[in-house]
C-alpha cells in the first residue's frame, strides 16, 4: 500500500460514516462511486444508508458533486496545503490565527465544526483527486492529507484513498512497486532501479529533452502534455502502442495497434483501492494484445548486444548475493 | 440476431473498475452495457472488433506488425536514454513486460501517476 493509511472500498461501503472528497468531482468523473461504495449503500453498520453518512466536499468551485454533499467547503485555489495544515493544527488544539484561516477562504466556525465532526465519526475516509494532487504543492498536498488521515487515528479510525482516474493506473503503481520497489519515476540507467520524481518523471524528462527515444503504451501524451514535452516527442523516435491512432501516434515513428484492455484483451486491472480484478473481454479483437507485443519487443531487444559499450552484461548485475 | 450476454464484465474506463457490468454483444460490437455509467457505456460501445486501423504504421505508412516490432526494438536499443511511459490503459501483464523492457534497456520507466 506504499505506507499510506488506507482501506478497501468494501470497508468504506460497510463502515464509513464520514466521507470527505477533496479536489475531485466524482459525480462526473467516477459516476458510480457514490452509489456503489461511499454514500448511498446500506450496510450492517450503517443500516439507514445515506442518512447514516455525512459527506463533505472540498473544492475550489461548485461542481455537480456539490448536490450530493452535506457540507461544501470552497477553498481558495492553491490554498489546499494551507487548509490541510490548519486542520492538522486544529485537530491537535494548536493555535491558528484568524489571518491564516482567512487566507484559505473559509471561516473558523466552519473549520471547528469540520474538526469536531471528523473526531466524532466512527470511520472517516478522505478521498483526494487531481484537484489536490495536481495543483500548487502537488505531491506535498497528497503527503499532507495522508498525514492528516494518519494523525486523525489518535481520535478515531480514519483513512485516505486517492481517486485514481484512467483505468489501470493503480495497476501500474502496483506492478512497478512489485518489480522495482518504486511506484513511478524510475531510472534503470545504472543497471538497477533508482527513484527520483522530478528527475525521472516524464514531463520533466521531456521538457528538458533528456531522453532520446520514447515508448508510449496506453497513454496519449500528445493530447495531454505541455507543448515543450510534445515538441521533444516529435524530435526523438517515438513508438506508440494503442487501440486507436492517437495524437501521439501521428507524431510517432512507429505506431502499433493493439487490442483494448477489457474489451478485446484479457488480463488483470487494479481498482483504485488496489484490489486486482480479472478482465472479461467480450470481443475477439483482430489486433494483438499489449502483452504480446511488448513480449515480442523484449525478445527482439534480448537478441541484440547488451546496451553497455562492451555489449556484455556486467557480472555485478547478474551476481547473486 | 440474438446477442450474446456476458455477466459481471469489468469496466476499465476509470479507477472504479466496476466488475458488475452486463454486456450484450454480437462478436463485432457491444450493443448494451447494463449497469455501466455514462462513461463506461461510452467506453464499451465505442470499441469494436472491426479492423478500423492498420496493424502498424511506420513514419505514417502502413506496415506489417513484425517489421514495426523489429524497428521499435532497434530504435529503443540504439537510444542512450529511452523512456517508457504510460501503462494506464493496459493490463498488469503488459505492465510487467514493460518493467522488464525498461530493465533490459536501462531505460526510464514512468506512469501517469507522475503527471
Amino acid at each position: 500500500m506504499g505506507g499510506k493509511v488506507t482501506c478497501t472500498l468494501g470497508e468504506v461501503k460497510q463502515r464509513a460514516d464520514f466521507i470527505i472528497y477533496w479536489g475531485g468531482n466524482p459525480a462526473e468523473c467516477h459516476p458510480r462511486h457514490f452509489t456503489k461504495y461511499t454514500i448511498m449503500q446500506k450496510s450492517k453498520f450503517l443500516p439507514r444508508g445515506r442518512k447514516d453518512r455525512t459527506m463533505v466536499l472540498v473544492d475550489i468551485r461548485e461542481t455537480k458533486s456539490v448536490k450530493a454533499a452535506d457540507i461544501f467547503l470552497q477553498v481558495k485555489p492553491g490554498k489546499d496545503f494551507e487548509l490541510i495544515t490548519i486542520l492538522r493544527a486544529l485537530v491537535k488544539d494548536q493555535a491558528v490565527s484568524d489571518e491564516q484561516i482567512a487566507e484559505t477562504g473559509l471561516t473558523r466556525e466552519v473549520l471547528d465544526d469540520l474538526v469536531q465532526r471528523m473526531k466524532a465519526a466512527k470511520f472517516g475516509c478522505l478521498f483526494f483527486g487531481m484537484g489536490l494532487s495536481m495543483t500548487r504543492g502537488k505531491h506535498m498536498n497528497s503527503a499532507a492529507l495522508l498525514t492528516l488521515a494518519a494523525e486523525m487515528n489518535a481520535f478515531t479510525k480514519f483513512v485516505a484513498m486517492p481517486m485514481r482516474g484512467h483505468g489501470n493506473v493503480t495497476g501500474a503503481d502496483v506492478i512497478m512497486r512489485w518489480q522495482t520497489g518504486y511506484p513511478f519515476g524510475i531510472s534503470f540507467n545504472r543497471g538497477y532501479p533508482r527513484y527520483n520524481p522530478g528527475e525521472f518523471s516524464t514531463v520533466d524528462v521531456l521538457v528538458r529533452g533528456d531522453c532520446d527515444a520514447a515508448f508510449i503504451i496506453g497513454a496519449d501524451p500528445g493530447a495531454t502534455m505541455p507543448q515543450p514535452a510534445i515538441n521533444h516527442l516529435k524530435r526523438i523516435p517515438t513508438i506508440v502502442l494503442d487501440p486507436h491512432v492517437t495524437h501521439t501516434s501521428r507524431l510517432a515513428r512507429v505506431h502499433i495497434t493493439t487490442a483494448a484492455q477489457g474489451i478485446g484483451a484479457g488480463g488483470t486491472a487494479y481498482r483504485m483501492d488496489e484490489i486486482p480484478m480479472p478482465l472479461k473481454p467480450a470481443l475477439k479483437s483482430p489486433y494483438p494484445t499489449d502483452e504480446y507485443v511488448v513480449r515480442r519487443l523484449n525478445e527482439a531487444v534480448a537478441a541484440k548486444p547488451f546496451w553497455l559499450p562492451e555489449g556484455k552484461v556486467p557480472p555485478m548485475l547478474t551476481a547473486q548475493v | 440476431m440474438t446477442l450474446q450476454v456476458i455477466d459481471n464484465a469489468t469496466c476499465t474506463f476509470c479507477g472504479c473498475v466496476c466488475d458488475d457490468i452486463q454486456l450484450h454483444h454480437d462478436e463485432t460490437r457491444i450493443h448494451q452495457a447494463k449497469r455501466a455509467c455514462v462513461l463506461g457505456t461510452a467506453w464499451f460501445l465505442n470499441h469494436t472488433a472491426e479492423r478500423k486501423y492498420p496493424d502498424a504504421l511506420i513514419d505514417g505508412r502502413e506496415a506489417p506488425l513484425d517489421e514495426a516490432i523489429e524497428l521499435a526494438a532497434t530504435l529503443l536499443h540504439e537510444a542512450d536514454m529511452p523512456l517508457i511511459y504510460g501503462m494506464s490503459n493496459t493490463t498488469c501483464e503488459a505492465q510487467k513486460e514493460c518493467a522488464a523492457l525498461a530493465d533490459q534497456l536501462g531505460a526510464l520507466l514512468d506512469s501517469h501517476t507522475s503527471l
